[in-house]
């Protein structure tokens, strides 16, 4: 009898222990996944994707390779950097009249409004609802110009990815996750991390 | 009952398709749209008006760096005088420094005097600035008052010096001719007035010649090419302009070839060659329209067998003309043409010949072998026989050749010093001399002194071997 009630307190004391056990890692586990979350959103350490635009090669993906129908890239403008040229490399297709004729634009899709400000100076404005981020005028801008239009990911448009589309067939390595308080790699704004 | 009311369903919907435009709202992108202005009136400018004389200067010195691309239009020095070929520790000695106005005008160096056509930017006005070679001392100052806006810069082309003369061209076309010694004022033009050209995007770049007692200007407006007397700035012949060629930022070069001097100039519309002397001097005595860019900066390349090499930036590549003479007259035929990635193409400066060798920096559109200095042989300018290798890129900025170095300056003024060879790139040494950037003015070196600029100051840097 004495042997029983022995052996019936062992296997009660176990089943106690493997309970207490799973209840503690599972309340460590959700302590833990909380307070790590907690310290993400208080720090900011949340990252999204972003273009570095001084190892991007203009090569189009960003246009074609999206998850997004309309791609979630695009062409944004430094003014600080353009020189207002009235032959502007970003607008015009090389040997174009300087006229703003569809047949002169680099544009596929007429994307870039240009305006006369005063003489000899052209302001260049994206409008982004039609820009479908094919990066054309960022390579004329880039080639022939100051290299002011650049591409960027727009984060109201961007899904935010587990594995970027773009980024794992972007032939330069130019788009990685940044921190989510600094999304943007807006040219002037930021230093080249290495010469290249 | 139901199958009518159908049909009805189906007529009406087929009627609204029909009469519907699903682009009615699209807005056809025409010319106009960006309110371009019609251009403002010329202004009457009083040239030579501003002026002072400062400072006295007794000097030994005698070479000279007379014009854009030297004394024999090639870019490379005559002078015997040893240079370095490392900077010291410290860097380079910079004998003096100056503010100018922001630009890429060059300097011209005659006899220990240094000049350079700056754009005063305080007091408005385009004045040709001389100075000291050795101290930097300001000698006088002559120019005209006129109002401009930064354009990439202002001032950008190199006044032509003679014993007597100086020779240059401001932003907007203005000539002026001074006094060498003392910049007494002669005579001046207004191009864009007197021949309603227009003035190239950018200003203007073409720097003006002084050939055979005559100033030798590309007017490109109700004449070609002009030519006035140095002394009096009386017009000696002018050029007709049938095809109404357009001003390039590209100069002027002499050339003999088939017993004739000539004026060959790549304007934009075609490129010509216009007889410099003789009964019919001011006539074209050849002219193709195969060349034909928005923009074109280096000057041709005229190589003594009759090829002429044109080049251009914002992907025009290059183009190799081959002119013949045959009983008096001219014939041109194209050899070659090809884009920036397939061959010596070059955007701003242009190509140094060296040993039957032309050597140029290849523009931002040339795949690879972008930025870098490439060498080429004339028989075949598509094969490159050597880069500086895509660890040793540059850009828009001038070089040339002196005490056979190769000088050769970045955009961000790093001066490299290499070896000029036919079969490979060999550096010697380089050195950031200054902190600003667009270096693009052209070099110019006399008596051991190279003068070279940012967009914004000038230094001269003494670089003769002996010296150190």
């Amino acid at each position: 009898m004495d042997k029983q009630n022995k052996s019936k307190d062992k296997g009660v004391k176990r089943r106690d222990f493997i309970n207490t056990g799973v209840r503690l890692a599972l309340g460590v586990s959700v302590v833990g996944t909380a307070a790590f979350t907690l310290k993400r959103s208080s720090t900011g350490k949340d990252y999204v994707w972003q273009i570095d635009p001084f190892k991007c090669t203009q090569c189009g993906r960003c246009a074609t390779e999206c998850v997004k129908a309309e791609s979630a890239v695009k062409c944004v403008h430094a003014y600080a950097l353009c020189g207002y040229c009235d032959l502007c490399g970003g607008y015009f297709k090389p040997g174009a009249k300087l006229e703003t004729g569809a047949e002169n634009q680099l544009c596929p899709t007429g994307a870039i409004q240009r305006k006369f400000i005063e003489e000899p100076y052209f302001e260049y404005v994206i409008d982004e609802a039609l820009c479908i981020g094919c990066a054309k005028c960022v390579k004329g801008c880039s080639a022939f110009g100051n290299g002011s239009l650049h591409l960027q990911i727009r984060h109201d448009l961007c899904l935010n990815c587990n594995q970027c589309s773009i980024a794992s067939v972007c032939p330069s390595d130019a788009i990685s996750r940044v921190p989510a308080d600094e999304p943007y790699k807006i040219k002037g704004d930021f230093i080249i991390e290495k010469e290249v | 009952m139901v199958t009518i009311l159908l049909v009805l369903a189906g007529v009406i919907s087929l009627g609204w398709w029909l009469a519907t435009d699903p682009v009615s709202d699209f807005v056809t992108t025409q010319p106009g749209l960006d309110n371009r202005g019609e251009g403002g009136v010329v202004a009457d400018i009083d040239i030579g008006a501003v002026g002072e004389t400062l400072a006295s200067l007794e000097t030994e010195l005698t070479e000279t760096w007379p014009r854009f691309r030297g004394e024999h239009f090639d870019n490379i020095s005559s002078s015997t005088i040893p240079l370095i070929d490392k900077f010291p520790e410290e860097g380079p000695d910079i004998k003096w420094s100056v503010s100018l106005g922001e630009g890429h005008a060059g300097a011209a160096i005659y006899k220990g005097v240094v000049y350079v056509l700056d754009y005063d930017e305080e007091q408005r006005a385009d004045l040709l600035r001389a100075y000291a070679l050795e101290s930097g001392e300001k000698l006088w100052v002559r120019g005209y008052k006129i109002n401009l806006k930064r354009n990439h810069g202002m001032s950008r082309t190199v006044p032509a010096v003679t014993e007597e003369h100086i020779l240059t061209i401001g932003p907007r076309s203005h000539v002026m001719c001074v006094n060498r010694t003392d910049g007494t004022f002669n005579w001046g033009l207004n191009v864009e007035k007197e021949y309603g050209s227009e003035i190239p995007l950018w200003y203007t770049g073409q720097c003006p010649l002084i050939h055979d007692g005559k100033a030798i200007i590309a007017a490109c407006g109700t004449a070609l090419m002009v030519a006035l007397d140095m002394e009096t700035g009386e017009v000696l012949w002018e050029t007709p302009n049938p095809h109404a060629w357009l001003m390039s930022h590209s100069s002027v070069m002499p050339f003999k070839f088939g017993g004739r001097m000539m004026y060959v100039y790549s304007a934009y519309g075609g490129v010509c060659g216009v007889a410099a002397d003789g009964p019919d001097a001011g006539a074209i005595l050849w002219e193709s329209t195969a060349w034909n860019h928005q923009v074109i900066a280096p000057s041709p390349v005229c190589m003594p067998d009759g090829k002429i090499y044109l080049t251009a930036g914002y992907g025009a590549g290059a183009m190799v003309l081959q002119l013949s003479a045959s009983g008096g007259s001219y014939s041109v035929e194209v050899l070659n043409e090809y884009t920036p990635k397939e061959g010596l193409a070059c955007e701003q400066q242009t190509p140094v010949e060296f040993k039957g060798h032309l050597l140029g920096i290849l523009p931002k559109d040339a795949g690879p072998l972008r930025n870098q200095l490439v060498c080429v042989h004339p028989d075949n300018f598509n094969q490159v026989v050597w880069s500086s290798g895509q660890d040793k890129r540059f850009g828009l900025g001038p070089y040339m050749i002196a005490d056979n170095k190769l000088f050769i300056l970045s955009d961000d003024a790093t001066l490299t010093i290499a070896r000029p060879g036919i079969r490979e790139y060999i550096e010697l040494d380089s050195y950031r001399v200054l902190e600003g950037h667009d270096a693009w003015g052209p070099l110019a070196i006399a008596d051991g002194y190279l003068v070279m600029r940012d967009s914004k100051t000038m230094v001269c840097l003494d670089i003769a071997a002996d010296r150190k």
